[in-house]
């Protein structure tokens, strides 16, 4: 499992990890939690009179994964991000893909996420997706697979770095002599990602983050971001088009803006061009993006790349742009509105896992080992009057790693997720965000269910 | 960025003036005249509206830990930190992490942390982390226009509450005839506001009322003295206005003006404590001014 250079340090990690008893252990995961409050790494939620900081719940045993594991999701993930590029600028463009069938152009031209807007239109170095972050799990082969891939504005970032450093600081001893990948170059790759997309001819550009603001339950990171990055932080309210070019307030007048990082979803971006309703946009943002003053990241229109029914063709996306095998896997899936797919569905009902691909949430969803019979019967109903809203997947018994629980080291359950940046070429930030869920058992790493997450330490 | 400096040097403040009054009441067989302080911040309506009587318990509980008062040392301190979150881009790390422990502590105040005994720990405690939070922002804040505003508010906030401190202390000090009482209670006034060593070295041995009164008024070198805070203040807003490469505008220009003469037209020769307190009320008008149009004119 361990590549033959990290096998040696990942025995030392356990055996220092061995040499501190729990109460040592417990006392320092104590003061890594207090830290994160004293840093102000947290989310915050408000109630009519009080805004409540939460952090992220933090396992001290970090993860650990060799440089043969690395590789194969570096290079999975530039793989998988270059398909989803070529993707994007296929359906805006020629739509190659749909006319030869590869992927039902219903499933993509219909979709709530496809914009018509972006036909056309080219985006700088075809880039979509500047930033994605991909959900990756291990099945109980040790094999990698992916469950997700976000396209949009993924977020969690600034939890590795700050992981990171908070590990560095209360287990300096753990980590001595070891040699681990860094993230604290992060913030200089984004910038030059961003630097990279900005509109021809500009040569010093100005890249800002775009926030919804203080009440978004990523501020934290947002600012993060920018202090990283080097870049003003602004909201809606301080940006503002004039003549098809995008300006920034200062109190010294109006400074152009070139590229902007945006951590706002394409409907509340532009008031004139998606839903008049958003205060969080500013107006006539899409005028000057189409006009090719102005650079977004992500680009506008990525979502009908990042959803459950097109998950499903990215075995086939992949080979279809690149003639390339897929490095990390999907999690196997039937596609019902084939017939095949359809076929395996119903003949193993009681035995996966059915999810309707216009749901998001985790709703209509039925676990075939864990539903009654008369359950199963409505299921088949449903799935033979509308097999194309449907698809079936395995129960993945993820991996699990040894965490902190109580007074106890336990196996917990976790995922990965690695984050690329995309400017002219594609960079994997080494690790990534592990998640884990804290609950005996559980599957659901989400911060929301009882979700915490670990330091990810690439072996190099 | 100027409320993020305001919210501090008011909570500074606060704990300053409810340290004081405690002082001044240990010699009292009646103890601390609490209704004084709520005289001095003109909050006798709003806190009769919710308390029966004026004890320490609920006068204290009022300004240091009731979130529903705005004008509490909580309130102050949670309000400067939802400032910084929203400046969070602007100010340092350190200044961000210091806020978020001084907060947290602030935060866990309860009725029990505020008996007599112990409030000086309390204050001292406040005290220490808003001159901690300064003293951060001196050694690492970047000297651009969010410090200036910083800075300004910080002036402004002290300048009114160094008017309020010698209000507070003055008709009471005058009216004690009794040369040795008042003469500690003179000493502990300058020592509420750090400037019991300040005033020593400019007038050796005798602490006379009149003195200390133009010392915390017109000193141009004490940083707690009202000349100092507005000189201050008219630097800050010069520079500011040399980055914008324009004026602040005439409104600003003349409430500036006019605080400055109304400090410059004060009594200093003949304080009564008549003329005193009509004086530090019109300096606080001008301040609250200054305040409005900087508002209005710097900030949508």
């Amino acid at each position: 499992m361990f590549g033959r250079r990290a096998l040696p340090f990942t025995k030392e990690i356990r055996e220092r990890l061995n040499q501190l008893d729990i109460a040592a252990l417990r006392r320092r995961a104590r003061d890594a939690e207090k830290e994160l409050f004293n840093l102000g790494i947290t989310f915050t939620v408000y109630t009519d009179r009080d805004a409540i900081d939460r952090i992220l719940p933090f396992d001290v045993i970090p993860r650990i994964l060799s440089p043969a594991d690395w590789k194969i999701i570096e290079s999975g993930v530039k793989q998988r991000v270059a398909a989803l590029n070529a993707f994007l600028h296929d359906v805006y463009h020629k739509q190659h893909i749909l006319k030869d069938g590869v992927v039902p152009s219903d499933l993509v031209l219909g979709h709530e996420h496809y914009r018509e807007e972006m036909r056309d239109f080219d985006v700088p170095h075809g880039t979509y997706v500047h930033v994605c972050g991909t959900d990756i799990v291990r099945d109980e082969k040790g094999r990698f697979r992916v469950l997700e891939d976000n396209g949009r504005t993924p977020s969690g970032v600034s939890y590795v770095i700050e992981n990171r450093h908070l590990m560095m600081r209360a287990f300096p001893d753990l980590a001595d002599g070891v040699p681990i990948a860094d993230v604290d170059s992060y913030g200089t790759q984004l910038a030059h990602a961003m630097a990279a997309v900005a509109p021809i001819g500009v040569t010093d550009p100005t890249v800002v983050l775009l926030s919804p603001g203080v009440y978004n339950s990523a501020y934290f990171e947002h600012v993060y971001l920018a202090r990283e990055m080097g870049a003003p932080l602004v909201e809606g309210q301080d940006l503002v088009v004039e003549n098809d070019k995008v300006y920034m307030r200062t109190t010294n007048g109006l400074q152009p803006v070139h590229v902007i990082y945006r951590r706002i979803n394409d409907d509340f971006l532009d008031p004139e061009a998606f839903r008049p309703e958003s205060e969080l946009g500013v107006a006539g943002l899409f005028r000057a993006y189409r006009k090719g003053n102005v650079t977004l990241a992500n680009a506008i229109g990525t979502g009908v790349a990042d959803d459950k029914a097109v998950y499903a063709y990215m075995p086939r996306i992949i080979r279809y742009y690149l003639d390339e095998d897929p490095i990390l896997d999907n999690v196997q899936t039937n596609i019902c509105r084939e017939s095949a797919g359809l076929a395996k569905t119903l003949a193993n009902l009681d035995k996966l896992v059915v999810k309707p691909v216009g749901e998001a949430g985790g709703y209509g969803v039925v676990i075939g080992p864990r539903a009654t019979k008369r359950e199963l019967r409505e299921l088949k109903a449903l799935l033979e009057s509308d097999p194309a809203n449907y698809i079936s997947q395995p129960m993945v018994n993820l991996s699990v790693c040894p965490t902190l629980i109580g007074r106890a080291i336990e196996p917990r359950h976790v995922d990965l997720r690695p984050f690329a940046l995309t400017g002219d070429s594609t960079w994997v930030l080494s690790g990534g965000l592990t998640r884990v869920a804290l609950r005996r058992g559980s599957l659901i790493v989400n911060s929301s269910q009882g979700g915490g997450s670990k330091d990810t330490w690439v072996l190099v | 960025m100027c409320w993020l400096g305001r919210y501090l040097e008011r909570a500074e403040n606060i704990a300053r003036i409810i340290h004081i009054n405690e002082t001044y009441g240990r010699d009292d067989p009646h103890g601390p005249d609490w209704r004084r302080v709520l005289r001095l911040y003109s909050d006798e309506e709003r806190f009769d509206a919710i308390h029966d009587d004026a004890s320490a318990a609920t006068v204290l509980g009022f300004y240091v830990i009731d979130r529903d008062n705005p004008a509490s040392i909580c309130s102050a301190v949670l309000a400067a930190r939802e400032n910084a979150r929203s400046v969070r881009h602007l100010i340092s790390t350190e200044m961000w992490t210091h806020l978020n422990i001084f907060s947290s502590a602030v935060r866990a105040l309860s009725a029990k942390d505020l008996r007599l005994s112990n409030l000086s720990v309390v204050a001292t405690m406040v005290i220490n982390g808003c001159q901690s939070f300064e003293g951060i922002a001196e050694g690492t804040f970047l000297r651009g226009e969010p410090w200036c505003f910083f800075q300004f508010g910080k002036y402004l906030e002290r300048a009114d509450q160094t008017t309020r401190i010698l209000d507070i202390s003055y008709d009471r000090l005058l009216l004690d005839k009794e040369d040795a009482v008042a003469t500690v209670q003179w000493n502990l006034l300058l020592r509420s506001v750090s400037a019991y060593h300040a005033y020593r070295s400019r007038h050796p041995g005798l602490s006379r009322p009149h003195d200390i009164a133009a010392f915390l008024l017109y000193d141009t070198e004490f940083p707690r003295a009202v000349a100092l805070c507005v000189s201050r203040m008219t630097t800050l807003l010069r520079d500011i206005e040399k980055r914008h490469m324009k004026s602040g505008g005439a409104k600003l220009e003349k409430a500036r003006r006019s605080l400055e003469f109304s400090l410059e037209t004060g009594p200093a020769h003949e304080l009564t404590p008549v003329s005193l307190h009509a004086f530090l009320d019109g300096l606080q008008i001008a301040l609250g001014d200054v305040s409005d149009v900087i508002s209005e004119g710097y900030f949508r």
